[in-house]
């Protein structure tokens, strides 16, 4: 059972995942606009945009249904209770105990699958097709995320997030080959999980290129904020999973202040650093066709599929 | 601090020999894959270095530099510089018989069967022969597989330069070193073998107008 202190430094962290999740977009913008010559907004103008949102009327299309309005919130929630199994600067989470890393992703299937209801719900014709390549990419992406946390949870022996990163704490890539190979089909699994730039682009509203954006095209007002803010927290509990289980050094095994501090400066750190480097990789690579994106796909299941004969070495 | 052994840089060192020899395999272009193969052989380069380091001896180190020379420097400048006046859709794979996704997958599944299929042999236990072993087998059966794949004949060249250093990988694990002059002569011969089979692909190129090989069969009456 769990201190008191532990699960005030639980609830804390998945606060500030929930808190700090919009500055990692504005960071991600502000250096893809430098990459282009551009000054760029400032990096906490996502906050600004969701101040705004907040404040201002949503408009309701009178043919929507009920899942059109509820399914923001859904996505909130769903996403937000997933926060709460994520470890940031201490090893553990104290809500570990209750769910382990399949509930995450299961937590972000239900968010997908409400955003795609509601994509087909105005029945607007962008809203499907959205609908439609969110599906096909979420059922090639979903196979290779398994596959990935299975070479995880094998080299580390459980799928409890706490459990890994306790264990990865002490360890090294070095030491496990496979987690090289899982590393590559995770990093993969990510750009398409988020729908960064060989698979969509998120900061355009051209109809053809987008993919999460054309289902929420209908949202305006507090519901198009939530939907932001729920895609900001997914972005960063996904970066966050890539640190903590590949590359967790720093972080604070046992509640004491310093260690706390120098595991919160150390993840910023490198949560800033990974938010960089695949900004510039999307400003250097173009968007793929819809139908070479299950190359890359491929390319990550085959991946973790070298790095399961690697376990059993 | 974590401790880390030669045996452990071994293997980590085998895993980005495979995950090089994967960026071969995915890239359709002539240029592109022979950007990667000159990674592979850098990678391949360190290897050898690592393994003369284990054995000690030092003619394996010369054998390291002269595969850093000759192979990630003077055959991608030889191959671009005999090609360059071929053209553009001769040099991409546009059309290849597996499509580029399965090919990665059944890539994958060779790597597993080269691992199954050296554990059957039973060896004594040298952590070299049972590191790389099993990848230099999956180089080989990697690069058959891109050479049967492939239609442009230009392209088949990269399954060859792939079972080339599957070969080299191999004869170096279980030989531990052979003597400097048969590594002189292995390097002369891959050399002239791609001077050669540029000079054929010109051939073909200029008679066929295509380096299609399924066109090859098709009878001409000039």
């Amino acid at each position: 059972m769990p201190s008191l202190v532990e699960i005030v430094i639980g609830i804390v962290q998945a606060l500030f995942i929930i808190a700090f999740s919009p500055l990692m977009v504005g960071i991600m913008n502000k250096t893809k606009a430098r990459t282009q010559k551009r000054i760029g907004s400032s990096v906490f103008q996502p906050y600004y945009d969701l101040m705004k949102l907040v404040r201002k009327d949503s408009v309701v299309s009178d043919q929507s249904s009920w899942i059109f309005r509820s399914s923001p919130w859904i996505n909130f929630v769903a996403i937000g209770t997933a926060a709460f199994f994520i470890p940031i600067f201490l090893s553990y989470s104290p809500f570990g105990l209750v769910g382990d890393i399949l509930l995450v992703i299961g937590l972000f299937a239900l968010a997908r699958f409400f955003t795609m209801l509601a994509g087909l719900d105005v029945s607007s014709s962008f809203g499907g097709f959205g609908s439609s390549r969110e599906m096909m990419m979420s059922m090639l992406l979903e196979p290779a995320l398994f596959l990935t946390i299975f070479v995880v949870s094998l080299t580390y022996g459980g799928s409890n997030i706490s459990g890994i990163v306790i264990a990865s704490a002490d360890s090294s890539l070095i030491l496990h080959p496979q987690l090289i190979f899982a590393l590559i089909a995770m990093f993969v699994i990510i750009l398409g999980e988020t729908g960064r730039l060989p698979f969509g682009n998120s900061s355009t509203h051209l109809e053809l290129t987008m993919i999460h954006e054309a289902m929420v095209l209908e949202y305006s007002g507090k519901s198009l904020a939530l939907i932001e803010w729920s895609s900001a927290i997914k972005q960063l509990i996904l970066l966050s999973l890539i640190i903590n289980i590949f590359v967790p050094w720093g972080i604070s095994s046992s509640v004491s202040i310093p260690l706390l501090t120098t595991g919160l400066l150390l993840f910023i750190a490198k949560v800033s650093l990974l938010a960089v480097s695949i900004a510039f990789l999307e400003s250097r690579v173009a968007r793929w066709r819809l139908f070479r994106l299950p190359d890359l796909i491929a390319m990550a299941i085959a991946s973790s599929m070298i790095g399961v004969v690697f376990f059993y070495l | 601090m974590i401790i880390m052994d030669t045996n452990q840089i071994m293997i980590f060192s085998g895993a980005i020999l495979l995950i090089a020899t994967f960026g071969i395999v995915t890239r359709r272009g002539f240029a592109d894959w022979l950007g990667a193969y000159r990674y592979q052989s850098i990678v391949l380069a360190a290897i050898t270095a690592l393994i003369a380091y284990v054995i000690g001896v030092w003619e394996i180190y010369v054998a390291a530099g002269l595969t850093l020379v000759i192979k990630s420097i003077i055959i991608p400048k030889v191959l671009l510089y005999v090609t360059r006046n071929l053209e553009i859709e001769f040099k991409v794979e546009t059309n290849p018989y597996v499509s580029l996704r399965a090919s990665v997958i059944i890539s994958a599944f060779l790597v597993a069967l080269s691992y199954f299929l050296t554990q059957q042999i039973p060896f004594k236990s040298d952590p070299i022969v049972s590191t790389y072993l099993p990848i230099s087998i999956a180089l080989f059966l990697i690069g058959l597989f891109v050479i049967v794949n492939r239609r442009s004949a230009l392209n088949q060249v990269v399954g060859l330069l792939i079972i080339e250093n599957g070969l080299f990988l191999f004869t170096l694990t279980l030989t531990h070193g052979v003597s400097l002059i048969i590594e002189m002569g292995i390097f002369a011969d891959i050399l002239v073998g791609i001077v050669i089979s540029s000079i054929l692909l010109l051939r073909i190129s200029r008679t066929f107008d295509s380096l299609d090989v399924g066109k090859l069969q098709n009878l001409r009456d000039d």
